[in-house]
C-alpha cells in the first residue's frame, strides 16, 4: 500500500476519532446533566412543599426561628422520597436552624452552600459535595426578603450509577462506530483516490522508462500527461545532442 | 503543467468521503444514545412524576380534609398548569373517579387515554389505597397513575402524562452541538490532510513541476537532495537518476574530446572541429554539472508553519466563548471599578500586551530565530494556560493571562516572520493567505469547541485543554526546519516604529482617516462585541457558553467565506474604499438590530451582520494604506507606516472590551451593543464622506 494512501487513511481515522469521541462526550455529558436535572427537580418538588409551608407560616406572622412543626414536616417529606438523605434549613449567616438530623442544628453549613444560594438568579440553587449533592430553595417572606435557605441533601449514587451505565453503553456504541469507520473509510478512500493513485502510477511508470530509447508507455488520460511529455522531450533532446556529439567524435577518429 | 487546484480537488473529495463516514458514525452513536436515554431517563422521569403527583395529591387531600367534595374541588386545572410550567416534560394531567370518569384535566388528551382510565387494571390501582403508583405506556405516551384516598376510602385517581417526545427533545438540544462537531470535523479534516499528507505531497509535486520546468529550459544540473521514501520521492529519485546519467555521459564525452584534442594535431584536429561545434551548441542550450547550493526544499516549505500556527491559535481561540464567564467566577471587588469593567480587564490586558509587544517582538524573533521564538512563545503560553486553569482569583488570573498574551504575540510575530523569510514579492500574498487561513480555521473551530467543553467539563478543565493544545503546538513547532532563512526582499532588520513617527503619522489626516475612522473602529467592535458582549450577554439571558461559541463560529464562518471573495473583488475593482465604507456601515447597523428586539434570533442577526461587515472591509483596509499613504511611506518608510497602522489597530482591540464594559455599566448589555454599533456606523459614514473628496481620489489615482 502506498505511503500517501496510508497517510490519507490516518487522516480519516484521526478525524473520525475526534468526531465520534466528541459525539460520545457530548451524549454522555448531556445524559449526565439531564439525569442530574431530573433528580434535582424531583428533590426540589419535595422542597417546594416545605417552602410553601414555611411561607404560609410566615404569612400569618410567625417568626422564622419559631416554626415548631417544621422539623416534623421535614421528616415526613424526607421519608416521602428515598433519595433524600437529609433536609436542613439555615439562616442567611449559614447557621442550621432546623434539620432532619438533630446533630446538625446550630452548626454552620459549608460556605459554598451560602455562596451558591446567594449567587443564584432564581430561588433555586444547587451545589456539589464530595459524597452528596445539595439542592436548595431560598425562603422568602411576604416582602420578598430572603429569611433563610432550605437545603436538601441527596445521594450522588443514583446519578453516578445511571451515568456510569449510560457512559459504558455510549462508549461501546462509539467504539463500535469507530471500528466501523476504521473498516469502511479506508475502502471508501481507496475508491476516491483511485484516479490520483493511477496518475501517480502512470507518472512513476513513465519515470521508470525515462531513459529507454525504445517506445515508451502511453500516458493518455493522466493529469500528469503534459508534464511527462515535457520530461520525455527534454531528455530526448539532451540525449540526441549527446548522441550527435558521440557520432561526431566517432567520425573524427 | 498540473491543473490548477489539482490537489485541492483531491482534498475535497477525500474530505467528502470522510464526512460521509463521520455522519454515519455520528448517526450510529446518536441512535444508540437515544436508546440509552429512552431506557434510563423514562423511569427516572416517572419517579419524578410520582413525586409531583404525590405533592398534588397532598394538596387535594388537604382541601378534601376541609370538607370540599372530591368531585367539586376548585383550582385543580390551575395546579396542573403550574406543574406543566415547572416541568415541561409533563404535558397532560387528569383526575378520574373510581369508574374512570374524567373529573379534571389539563393538556392535550392523548389517544386511547379514556380507555386506559377505564381499564380494569388501572381501576384496580385506584381501588387499592395501599398502592403507591403505577407506570404505564398508552400509545406513545407514558403515564404515572396514583390512587387518591382519604381515610382509607378510595376516591379516584391522579394521572400525570409524560411527553413521549421529551427524550427526543433532549437529544434535539444536542443536535446543534453535533452540527458544530461536524463543521469542526470538516475543517480538521482539511487541516490534517494538509498536515499529514498534503504538505509533503504539495511540496513533492511542486518539486516535480519545478524539475520539469528546469529540464525544459535545458538545466540538467544535478541536485544532491535526499528524497522522501514515498511515491513522489521515488519519482523524483528516478528523475534525479536520469539527470545523473546524462551528466555522466556529458562529462565522459567532454573528457574524451579534451583527450583527443590534446593528442590531435593538424588534420586530426580539424576533424574534431564538428564535435567541438556540437559541444558548444550543447553548452549554449543545456547546463550540466552540479546545481548551485539552493535553499529551496523542505526549509522553504511554507506549509509546515500551518499546523503549529493552527494548533497554537486554536488553544487561545478555545477560550473566547467562556473567558468572560470564567473571569466573572473569579471576580474580586476592585474599589472604584464596576464588576463589568473588571470582567473586561483580562481581555483588555491581553490585547494591550499583544498590541504593544508585536512591533518589538518582530526584530527580537529575527535575532533569536523564528523557530526558537515560536518555541519560547508557545512554552510561555502553555504555562499561562495551565496557570489560568488553576487561578486563585482575578489578580493572579491577570498575571497568567499576561503570559498567554506575551506567548501569543511571540508566536504570532515569529510565524509571520517565518512566512516573510520564505517568500518573495511573487509569492508573499500566497504565503500570507496560508498564514491567515490557519488563523481563520482556528477561529471557526476554537470558540465552538471551547464553549462545548466549558459547559460540560467546566472552565478550569477547558483551560487545561488549551494548555494541552499549546503543548501540542510546541511539538509541531519543534519539527520546523532548524535552518533560519532571511527575507528575500528585506535588507535591513525589522524594527518597531519610533515615537517621532507615531506622533507624525497620528497627526496626518490621510493616515488617520484610514486608521482612526476604519481600522480602529473595526477592531473596537470586533473585541467589544465578539470577545466581551456576546459571551456575557448570552450567558446573562440564560444560555450556555456553547451557544456563545456557536455565535462566534457564525462570525468566523462569515469571515472564512466572504474574506477571499471581498479581497479579490476589491482588488480587481480598485475601489477598496467603497468596500471599507460598506463593511463599516453594515458592522455599524448590526448592533442596531437590538433596537427591534432582544430575541435570540436578533442576536444571531447581529453577529451575522457584524461578520459580513468585517469580512467586506478587513481585506481592503490595509491595502488602502499602501494605496493612499504613498507620500507617508516615502518619508517614513513602509515598515514605520505599517508598524504605526498595526499598533493603532491593535490598540483598538484593547479599547473594545474597555468601551463595551463601560457602556454596559451605563446602559446595560443591549445599550452597549447599540452604542458601539452606532459609533462604528458614525465612523463608517464619516469615512465614506472623507474618502469621496477630490484629494482622496487623486492620491488613489496617483498610486501605482
Amino acid at each position: 500500500m502506498g505511503t500517501i494512501r496510508v497517510r490519507f487513511i490516518l487522516v480519516a481515522l484521526a478525524v473520525s476519532f475526534f468526531a465520534v469521541g466528541m459525539a460520545a462526550f457530548l451524549n454522555y455529558f448531556k445524559y449526565k446533566s439531564t439525569i442530574s436535572n431530573i433528580v434535582k427537580s424531583r428533590v426540589l418538588v419535595v422542597g417546594r412543599n416545605i417552602e410553601n409551608s414555611v411561607q404560609a407560616s410566615l404569612a400569618i406572622g410567625m417568626q422564622f426561628t419559631e416554626l415548631q412543626q417544621l422539623t416534623q414536616l421535614m421528616q415526613r417529606e424526607k421519608s416521602s422520597d428515598r433519595l433524600v438523605r437529609g433536609i436542613d434549613v439555615f439562616d442567611t449567616s449559614g447557621q442550621v436552624i432546623y434539620s432532619t438530623d438533630r446533630a446538625r442544628i446550630g452548626q454552620k453549613i459549608p460556605n459554598p452552600w451560602v455562596l451558591a444560594a446567594e449567587r443564584s438568579k432564581t430561588t433555586e440553587w444547587a451545589t456539589d459535595e464530595t459524597d452528596e449533592y445539595v439542592a436548595g430553595i431560598s425562603l422568602k417572606n411576604a416582602f420578598d426578603l430572603t429569611v433563610g435557605y432550605l437545603a436538601l441533601r441527596y445521594s450522588r449514587e443514583e446519578v453516578e450509577r445511571a451515568a456510569a451505565t449510560a457512559g459504558r453503553e455510549i462508549l461501546l456504541a462509539a467504539l463500535a462506530s469507530f471500528i466501523g469507520i476504521a473498516i469502511v473509510a479506508p475502502l471508501a478512500l481507496v475508491v476516491v483516490i483511485r484516479r490520483f493513485e493511477r496518475d501517480l502510477r502512470t507518472l512513476e511508470a513513465a519515470a521508470t522508462h525515462l531513459e529507454d530509447r525504445g517506445p515508451q508507455p502511453t500516458t493518455a488520460g493522466s493529469a500528469f500527461d503534459t508534464a511527462i511529455g515535457h520530461l520525455r522531450a527534454s531528455l530526448k533532446e539532451a540525449n540526441k545532442s549527446l548522441d550527435d556529439l558521440r557520432a561526431k567524435l566517432d567520425s573524427a577518429s | 503543467m498540473l491543473e490548477k487546484n489539482y490537489l485541492w480537488r483531491i482534498y475535497w473529495r477525500l474530505a467528502g468521503v470522510i464526512m460521509v463516514c463521520v455522519v454515519i458514525a455520528l448517526a450510529v452513536v446518536s441512535y444508540f444514545s437515544h436508546r440509552v436515554f429512552d431506557r434510563e431517563l423514562v423511569p427516572e422521569t416517572q419517579h419524578k412524576a410520582a413525586t409531583v403527583a404525590n405533592s398534588v395529591r397532598a394538596l387535594m387531600l388537604k382541601a378534601i380534609g376541609y370538607g370540599v367534595p372530591f368531585a367539586e374541588l376548585y383550582g385543580v386545572e390551575q395546579t396542573f398548569g403550574e406543574v406543566f410550567e415547572e416541568n415541561p416534560e409533563f404535558n397532560y394531567a387528569a383526575v378520574t373517579d373510581l369508574d374512570g370518569q374524567l373529573l379534571f384535566h389539563r393538556g392535550k388528551e392523548p389517544q386511547g387515554t379514556r380507555e386506559y382510565f377505564r381499564s380494569p387494571v388501572t381501576l384496580a390501582v385506584g381501588l387499592d389505597p395501599s398502592a403507591s403508583w403505577k407506570a404505564s405506556k398508552v400509545g406513545q405516551q407514558y403515564f404515572v397513575s396514583m390512587p387518591i384516598s382519604a381515610n382509607d376510602k378510595p376516591l379516584g385517581m391522579l394521572h400525570i402524562g409524560i411527553d413521549s417526545k421529551f427524550v427526543d427533545n433532549v437529544l434535539l438540544e444536542l443536535l446543534l452541538d453535533v452540527l458544530v462537531v461536524l463543521v469542526v470535523s470538516l475543517f480538521f479534516t482539511l487541516e490534517l490532510l494538509n498536515f499529514m499528507a498534503g504538505a509533503r505531497l504539495a511540496s513533492g509535486l511542486g518539486e516535480f513541476a519545478h524539475q520539469v520546468e528546469r529540464m525544459r529550459s535545458g538545466d540538467f544540473t544535478a541536485t544532491a537532495r535526499i528524497r522522501a521514501n514515498d511515491e513522489i520521492g521515488r519519482l523524483l529519485r528516478r528523475i534525479d537518476a536520469a539527470i545523473d546519467h546524462l551528466n555522466v555521459r556529458y562529462e565522459f564525452l567532454v573528457g574524451e574530446l579534451d583527450d583527443k584534442l590534446r593528442a590531435a594535431l593538424g588534420a586530426r584536429r580539424e576533424a574534431l572541429k564538428p564535435a567541438m561545434a556540437q559541444l558548444e551548441s550543447i553548452r549554449s542550450r543545456f547546463r550540466f554539472g552540479s546545481a548551485s547550493a539552493s535553499v529551496e526544499g523542505d526549509e522553504m516549505n511554507l506549509n509546515r508553519i500551518r499546523a503549529p500556527l493552527f494548533a497554537f491559535i486554536l488553544a487561545e481561540e478555545m477560550t473566547r466563548s467562556y473567558l468572560p464567564s470564567y473571569v466573572n467566577q473569579l471576580l474580586v471587588a476592585i474599589p472604584g471599578f464596576s464588576p463589568q469593567v473588571v470582567i473586561g480587564l483580562p481581555i483588555m490586558l491581553f490585547m494591550l500586551i499583544v498590541a504593544l509587544g508585536q512591533p518589538y517582538l518582530g526584530s527580537w524573533s529575527e535575532r533569536v530565530g523564528r523557530r526558537r521564538a515560536m518555541l519560547i512563545g508557545a512554552s510561555i503560553a502553555t504555562v499561562g494556560f495551565a496557570a489560568t486553569a488553576l487561578a486563585f482569583n482575578l489578580y493572579d488570573l491577570l498575571l497568567w493571562r499576561s503570559l498567554c498574551a506575551l506567548g501569543y504575540a511571540m508566536v504570532f510575530v515569529a510565524a509571520q516572520g517565518y512566512v516573510l523569510d520564505r517568500t518573495g514579492q511573487n509569492n508573499r500574498a500566497q504565503g500570507f493567505a496560508l498564514f491567515i487561513g490557519a488563523i481563520m480555521v482556528a477561529t471557526v473551530c476554537g470558540p465552538s469547541i471551547g464553549g462545548i467543553l466549558a459547559d460540560n467539563i467546566g472552565y478550569r478543565l477547558s483551560f487545561g485543554v488549551s494548555a494541552i493544545m499549546a503543548m501540542l503546538s510546541l511539538l509541531t513547532i519543534a519539527r520546523l526546519p532548524t535552518t533560519e532563512m532571511r527575507a528575500v526582499s528585506t535588507t535591513k532588520p525589522a524594527r518597531g516604529p519610533r515615537l517621532r513617527e507615531i506622533v507624525a503619522l497620528m497627526l496626518n489626516r490621510r493616515f488617520m482617516t484610514l486608521t482612526g475612522l476604519a481600522a480602529m473602529p473595526a477592531k473596537v467592535i470586533l473585541t467589544g462585541v465578539c470577545f466581551y458582549l456576546v459571551p456575557l450577554y448570552i450567558v446573562s439571558i440564560g444560555n450556555t457558553s456553547a451557544m456563545a461559541g456557536r455565535m462566534l463560529m457564525v462570525y468566523a464562518v462569515m469571515m472564512v467565506l466572504i474574506v477571499p471573495l471581498s479581497a479579490s473583488l476589491s482588488d480587481s475593482s480598485m475601489r477598496r474604499d467603497r468596500y471599507v465604507s460598506v463593511g463599516l456601515i453594515i458592522s455599524g447597523l448590526s448592533g442596531l438590530l437590538l433596537l427591534l428586539s432582544d430575541s435570540f434570533l436578533v442576536l444571531f442577526g447581529v453577529v451575522f451582520l457584524l461578520g459580513l461587515g468585517q469580512a467586506l472591509s478587513i481585506a481592503a483596509q490595509s491595502a488602502l494604506v499602501a494605496e493612499h499613504c504613498q507620500e507617508e511611506i516615502r518619508i517614513y518608510g513602509h515598515d514605520a507606516v505599517y508598524g504605526v497602522y498595526r499598533l493603532l489597530e491593535r490598540l483598538g482591540n484593547a479599547l473594545g472590551p474597555l468601551m463595551a464594559s463601560i457602556l454596559v455599566v451605563l446602559w446595560g448589555y443591549q445599550g452597549a451593543f447599540i452604542a458601539i454599533s452606532a459609533l462604528v456606523l458614525v465612523c463608517g459614514i464619516a469615512f465614506t464622506i472623507a474618502t469621496r473628496g477630490l484629494d482622496w481620489q487623486q492620491t488613489a489615482v496617483a498610486s501605482p
